[in-house]
């Protein structure tokens, strides 16, 4: 009835809708205004030691299309699309598992398994794949630490949880009765997963891949501990220039880009699945 | 009219976007009855019982309760007892805290309060309630739980949100029959939101039948039953066949299969136009009755226990329903004569 | 069978550094070994009273609860708007208030930095702060607004027909019934805020920084497994918190993975 629709958004002003949302929309004022700097920064002149800059110019991006620099950008795109393949490979039978065990239990066991490291700060994350990777508890047959190999490690551990949660979303909407379907028209079990419930879950491939890219192109404590200064990302290039060199412009115009690459592929990810960003 | 309205209505719209939810509504409830509102999902009923209860606002129009017009006031204001059709009733809170919740609201002290609980769990049959969880009761206990809460506060009137559509069938039946006693007991003016018409005919002193936004029809349930004053009306409060035909003179029409029959029609027809007449199936008699006795054929028989529909074929095709008592033994395919009485015709408009 | 080790095996490989840390905090050793020599809780004790852990632990104490108490109730106003209010732009609102979660730690660290040392705030605490805040929103928002959805809207009008008026129906029963989402919100707010890392790097100095930034300086200049103590209390902390939040909230709800018979 037209009523449930309606139900509770009745006998409720709009303007108090509004109110209770100006604070949230203060906070994100705050950010926006940040952000805005950033790009104003990234366009303005950098003063080599001093914080203050000078009048327009292009140089900062200019800069980044340096040879040093288009290596970091070109290692950060393959790494991040390396990233996104192991993840995707390395989460779909967690996620599969997740979606479709018929215990609470199990599935209460493995969501808090996946999302513990999820919510399990950066720095902790990292650290232990420090000691993992270096040579005091298993002696590698090659060298890890500090090597791009071990950074892809740490990446593809930091965006499981991330892929996990999107397909196994995507996966558990999936209604049985279509593997019932295929099971009862002869398929075998992999059959009926190769052919039913993988392609009935793209839009979850699709837009954990994209948001696992998306996030990896911008990660930084991760390439920052593991790559040891021998494996430099875009972020860690915006720390460098921002934190060590003081040279706020030049790293403002390498933050510009990752932002721009992260927010264009979501955008692109909503238009392809036709909704906001999950 | 007799007496004052409790509860008016004049001329209430309300629109959701492009639909008309409601389309000039005029209502008057009296002192101690109990008014159906009647019809099929999406016709207005419940948006009805929302702008009296004051849950929802009307675009255009007046609500009145006992003269005083209301429609601005917000629900809490109003003193109404409202039972939802899930009941809503708290569950973070005892039975008894649901019950005493209007009575908290109104500042009672904790002794009367809770007298007046316990008397309202009586009224329910169910003394010995208070402490449960809501979560812990039947349907058909949630349902009596939820009507206590309403009553206790005293209302001025009871409104009723389809507060049986979700008990099973068995359930449905007592419950209806506890709820008129109850409501004649406590002799509260009551507004009944219903779909099922045998719940509206059954338990109503009158019936307002809705459609698209519209009453159809106000009437008692015999009225509304036996003179339906639209096609609408005809068609959904009881079964009836339809017979087209074509009028002779003021009193005859001749159907579709050449068959002349008399009819007995409030007004009288005009000769020459096109005519749909109804008849209840209860009115269709088995066997030569005198005037229009037809020849018919068995089409279908569906069996269902105490008595049988029967599908009737007159010659020239129109089909006509009749019911004949369970122990009557008719087969599809068998001849037999029927009679429609002249006076058991219904126009449809 | 081989699904279930498959999925096993990755499981492990989730968990795996995070037991190898707690291994390692417990070995006797700076430098580490395996199999560990013995068990010894000195690297707990130097994580305890290492000056500049201390300092940036009641930094963190300060950053998190001053977030997490302004989050909340903001939070909760808007996942309330957004749910029972007519708003206009519902979509565009949802989205944006979502969308501090997808700019890059970087360029919000920056941006930030930038923006403070324009206003003249650069060792100020305030700017922590309301960076905590707004990363921390959205997952009070999302919290929040399940709760809200699921709350059956017919009780609250059930309480108005009752003689509620507005405030107290919130009082009696939509506070109430969101009291487990609210706690959740609390939880994720909590959690979010105090492993928070790449902003805080950017707003913060050596005495305004908080835990995850002094473990990063300590990781880049030390290699003993005083940090593997303090991880060890960190993941301890977040796994209670995460498996208290399932409790309270089914977090499968939260990230829409249903069950199906």
């Amino acid at each position: 009835m037209a009523d449930a629709a309606a139900a509770g958004a009745q006998r409720r002003s709009p303007a108090l809708g509004l109110a209770l949302l100006a604070p949230s929309a203060a906070m994100l004022a705050v950010f926006a205004i940040a952000l805005g700097a950033l790009f104003q920064f990234s366009l303005l002149e950098f003063i080599p030691g001093s914080l203050r800059t000078g009048g327009l110019t292009d140089r900062n991006f200019r800069g980044v299309l340096a040879p040093l620099y288009l290596r970091y950008i070109w290692d950060t795109v393959v790494l991040s699309a390396l990233t996104t393949a192991f993840t995707l490979a390395a989460s779909y039978p967690v996620a599969y598992a997740l979606a479709r065990t018929p215990s609470a239990r199990v599935r209460s066991l493995l969501l808090v398994l996946t999302l513990a490291p999820f919510f399990t700060g950066a720095i902790v994350r990292t650290y232990a794949w420090m000691l993992v990777l270096g040579n005091s508890f298993v002696r590698w047959p090659v060298k890890l630490l500090f090597e791009p190999e071990g950074v892809l490690v740490g990446l593809v551990h930091f965006s499981m949880p991330t892929m996990i949660l999107i397909l196994a979303a995507a996966i558990s909407h999936i209604d049985p009765g279509y593997e019932r379907a295929a099971a009862s028209l002869g398929a075998r079990p992999w059959r009926v997963f190769w052919r039913v419930t993988l392609p009935l879950s793209t839009p979850g491939i699709v837009s954990g891949s994209l948001v696992v890219f998306a996030w990896t192109f911008s990660a930084f404590p991760t390439p920052e501990l593991l790559g040891g200064g021998r494996v430099k990302m875009i972020a860690n290039v915006v720390k460098d220039l921002a934190l060590d060199s003081f040279n706020w412009p030049g790293s403002a115009a390498f933050a510009v880009v990752a932002l721009a690459v992260t927010l264009g592929l979501l955008v692109l990810m909503g238009r392809l699945l036709g909704r906001g960003a999950a | 009219m007799t007496g004052k309205a409790v509860v008016a209505l004049e001329a209430v719209s309300k629109a959701y976007g492009a639909t008309r939810a409601l389309d000039g509504i005029d209502l008057a409830v009296h002192e101690g009855e109990l008014l159906s509102l009647l019809g099929p999902s999406g016709c207005g009923k419940t948006s009805t019982l929302n702008i009296v209860a004051g849950f929802i606002e009307p675009d255009a129009g007046r609500v009145l309760l006992d003269g005083q017009d209301v429609t601005r006031q917000p629900a809490w204001r109003r003193g109404l007892g409202v039972v939802f059709q899930s009941y809503a009733l708290f569950p973070h809170m005892s039975v008894a805290d649901n019950v005493a919740f209007g009575l908290r609201e109104r500042r009672m002290g904790r002794r009367e309060a809770e007298a007046r609980v316990a008397e309202a769990l009586a009224l329910v049959r169910l003394p010995a309630a208070g402490a449960m969880r809501p979560s812990h009761l039947s349907g058909g206990m949630q349902q009596r739980v939820a009507l206590a809460r309403a009553l206790v506060i005293r209302p001025r009137v009871l409104l009723l949100d389809e507060p049986l559509a979700a008990l099973d069938r068995k359930l449905r039946e007592e419950m209806r029959a506890e709820l008129r006693e109850i409501q004649r007991a406590v002799g509260i003016t009551t507004i009944f939101v219903t779909h099922d018409q045998h719940e509206a005919l059954g338990l109503s002193d009158r019936v307002a039948v809705m459609n698209a936004g519209r009453i159809e029809q106000l009437g008692t349930p015999r009225e509304v039953y036996q003179r339906p004053a639209t096609g609408f009306v005809a068609d959904f409060i009881g079964a009836s066949s339809a017979l087209e035909g074509r009028a002779v003179d003021a009193g005859t029409v001749e159907l579709a299969g050449g068959q002349r029959i008399a009819v007995r029609l409030p007004r009288p027809l005009e000769p020459g136009t096109r005519v749909r007449l109804l008849i209840r199936p209860e009115r269709v008699e088995p066997g030569d009755g005198g005037a229009n006795a037809l020849p018919a054929r068995v089409a279908s028989v569906m069996f269902l226990g105490d008595h049988a529909e029967v599908r009737l074929e007159l010659p020239g095709g129109a089909r006509v329903l009749a019911v004949v008592r369970g122990t009557v033994v008719v087969e599809p395919g068998d001849r037999l004569t029927v009679t429609l009485p002249p006076d058991a015709f219904l126009e449809a408009p | 069978m081989i699904g279930r080790l498959v999925v096993l095996a990755l499981v492990l490989f989730m968990t795996l550094p995070t037991l190898v840390v707690v291994v390692a905090s417990f070995n006797p050793t700076a430098i580490l070994s395996f199999p560990p020599q013995g068990l010894s809780l000195r690297w707990y004790e130097n994580a305890l009273t290492y000056p500049q852990f201390r300092r940036a632990a009641l930094n963190s104490l300060i950053v998190t609860a001053a977030s997490a108490a302004l989050a909340l109730p903001i939070g909760t106003a808007a996942a309330l708007a957004l749910v029972r209010y007519p708003v206009r732009l519902r979509g565009l609102w949802n989205t944006a208030l979502l969308s501090p979660l997808v700019v890059p730690g970087v360029a919000a660290g920056l941006g930030l930095l930038i923006l403070a040392a324009r206003l003249g705030l650069l060792a100020n605490r305030v700017v922590l702060i309301v960076a905590h805040v707004v990363l921390v929103l959205p997952f009070v928002i999302r919290s929040v607004m399940v709760s809200v959805a699921n709350l059956d809207p017919m009780l609250e009008r059930a309480a108005a027909s009752l003689g509620a008026r507005p405030w107290r129906v919130f009082r009696r029963v939509t506070l109430p019934l969101l009291r487990p989402g609210l706690f959740a919100a609390l939880l994720f707010a909590v959690i979010v805020s105090a492993n928070e890392f790449v902003v805080s790097l950017f707003v913060s100095t050596r005495v305004t920084e908080i835990l995850p930034v002094a473990m990063f300086t300590y990781v880049v200049n030390y290699t003993d497994p005083t940090m593997a103590a303090l991880s060890t209390l960190f993941v301890a902390a977040t796994f209670a918190a995460v498996f208290l939040a399932d409790r309270l909230l089914h977090l499968s709800r939260v990230f829409q993975i249903e069950g199906h018979r």
